[in-house]
């Protein structure tokens, strides 16, 4: 991935105007982000390695026969 | 007069031999004297904690409060009633203040104890260090040249300058338990949706944890016992939050580690760790009289996961300010905020999955063993202003590195107990080091127990810093 392409894009793209003086740390930090995204992607997971944030339905108040 | 300990003091309280406004004014007295070298404090609240003091003075069950009377702050993103919660930043001083205190606030008060002030901290909980440019850096009470930690900084540079028995702080990558090892107190982070986080400020909704600090195993246990408990009412606004019934660790203390099985973690924790932090692991299980050595798998991955889903959540959090007051931010912030706003969703769901695996593998260790110890730190306290860390041919960057031993721990939502050694270094004997005790999901009472042994034990201890 071309990082600084990336970020101007994202950035553009999100309405997020990086100042000129931010943009060197920005690039920084994305690198290092990089990083660490090689090593989560780098575990061979399988179809059913489900991720880890689950969402609980909520009932109304006083519904929930439990 | 020396505040002492919480169980102490609310034992004197709660027999009518000494008043709750005594305590109180104690430590209030304590926060003028030492919080210009130290500053912990970022609100001091004098009027409201000398009224409620009075209070239980006269409350008609005073007597069955375990935490009569005893003074406590909370780091500065819990509500606080009147007051902006300013979460270590300047943007939100511009908030309305607080309408009530946060949940834990009151179940804290409702037990006896009086709030005497909020502390300072990370702007928005991101960093470990705590030079917060906005209001200074929270100087470590024993040594003031060096930092305190973060982001739950004041939180135990208070405990450990003898401010007040017991502080709440939040943990997400690390955040109770650097400062308890840099600071040289107690610290707990319960399991992942054990306490609710209700009228907090977050950071990362699916990291965030909140916990005491304490200078006693048994203050730590008498606090996190106070704030335990089931919410009754409609969909609470932590939905994180998992409804399990008080489950008391106070009472089981004195079993210390009988029964147990104890080991040490190696690979990852061995090698980011400099021997101080190696020499208070091996001194604990030496203590604990385990040679066993565990290994978890992919520790490293399990440490970027948590990186990029708080890089990503937390950025998220605060895009509408990234956008129209970039400025305004902390600076050593600043950039990774605008970064992990641009973060690819691939990315971060790849990351929630790697959680998930971790913590399945993980659990299958605990079927063997019930406490793991690992250093909390790789390091004891360095220099206010440093910039690298050392680790044989390694050269790190400081800020995000402290947290190189926590990150992966808190990514699965264990409940740890960071405990004090001293003397662990070569060259800072003076410095404190802590050491995780870590234990399987909601036995919160395993780490307590082995964490009240080491103390009965003399190995590990926190003294209130000297020459302040």
């Amino acid at each position: 991935m071309d990082h600084a392409a990336y970020v101007d894009a994202a950035a553009a793209a999100l309405g997020l105007k990086l100042a000129a003086e931010h943009r060197p740390g920005v690039l920084q930090y994305f690198a290092l982000a990089a990083d660490m995204a090689e090593l989560v992607q780098g575990l061979p997971l399988q179809l059913h390695d489900e991720p880890a944030n689950v969402f609980l339905p909520v009932a109304p108040h006083g519904a929930d026969p439990a | 007069m020396s505040l002492g300990d919480a169980a102490a003091m609310a034992g004197r309280v709660r027999a009518g031999e000494q008043s709750a406004r005594a305590g109180v004014e104690a430590s209030l007295a304590r926060i003028a004297a030492t919080d210009t070298r130290i500053n912990a404090f970022s609100a001091v609240l004098t009027e409201r904690a000398l009224k409620r003091a009075d209070a239980i003075d006269l409350h008609p069950q005073r007597a069955k409060m375990p935490l009569a009377g005893v003074p406590f702050a909370v780091k500065n993103l819990f509500d606080v009633a009147g007051l902006p919660t300013l979460a270590g930043s300047t943007i939100e001083r511009d908030a309305a203040p607080a309408k009530r205190d946060a949940l834990l606030v009151r179940r804290m008060e409702a037990h006896g104890a009086v709030l005497v002030g909020a502390v300072h901290m990370d702007e928005y909980a991101y960093g470990f260090t705590t030079e917060n440019s906005h209001y200074g850096p929270t100087r470590n009470p024993h040594d003031p040249t060096r930092i305190s930690g973060g982001s739950s900084d004041g939180s135990a540079a208070a405990v450990a300058a003898g401010q007040v028995p017991i502080t709440l702080g939040s943990d997400t990558n690390g955040s109770i338990r650097v400062p308890s090892s840099l600071c040289g107190v107690f610290g707990l982070k319960p399991t992942f949706g054990r306490l609710p986080r209700i009228g907090t400020y977050p950071f990362v909704a699916s990291l965030d944890h909140l916990g005491p600090f304490a200078r006693s195993v048994q203050d730590l246990a008498l606090a996190y016992d106070a704030m335990q408990g089931p919410l009754h009412g409609p969909a609470s606004d932590d939905p994180a939050f998992v409804q399990r019934p008080i489950e008391p660790t106070s009472n089981l203390l004195d079993q210390g580690a009988q029964g147990l099985r104890v080991a040490v973690l190696g690979g990852w924790f061995r090698q980011m760790a400099l021997p101080e932090a190696s020499e208070a692991v091996d001194a604990v299980a030496q203590g604990l009289s385990t040679t066993r050595l565990v290994e978890l798998p992919e520790v490293e991955r399990a440490r970027a996961a948590a990186f990029l889903i708080s890089n990503a959540e937390g950025a998220a959090l605060h895009l509408p300010d990234l956008r129209t007051r970039a400025h305004d931010f902390e600076p050593l912030s600043r950039d990774r905020f605008l970064a992990g706003a641009l973060l690819p969703a691939a990315w971060v769901q790849q990351a929630q999955r790697v959680r998930y695996w971790f913590a399945r593998r993980v659990a299958r260790v605990f079927e063997t063993v019930d406490v793991l110890l690992a250093p909390a730190t790789p390091c004891v306290a360095p220099i206010i202003g440093s910039e690298w860390l050392q680790l044989g041919d390694k050269r790190l960057p400081l800020r995000p590195s402290l947290g190189l031993l926590t990150q992966p721990i808190s990514c699965i939502g264990l409940p740890v107990v960071t405990v004090p050694l001293w003397g662990m270094s070569a060259t800072q004997p003076h410095l404190p080091i802590g050491v995780q005790l870590i234990a399987a999901p909601w036995r919160e009472d395993h780490a307590l127990r082995v964490a009240a042994q080491l103390q009965a034990q003399g190995l590990c201890s926190a003294p209130v810093a000297k020459g302040l």
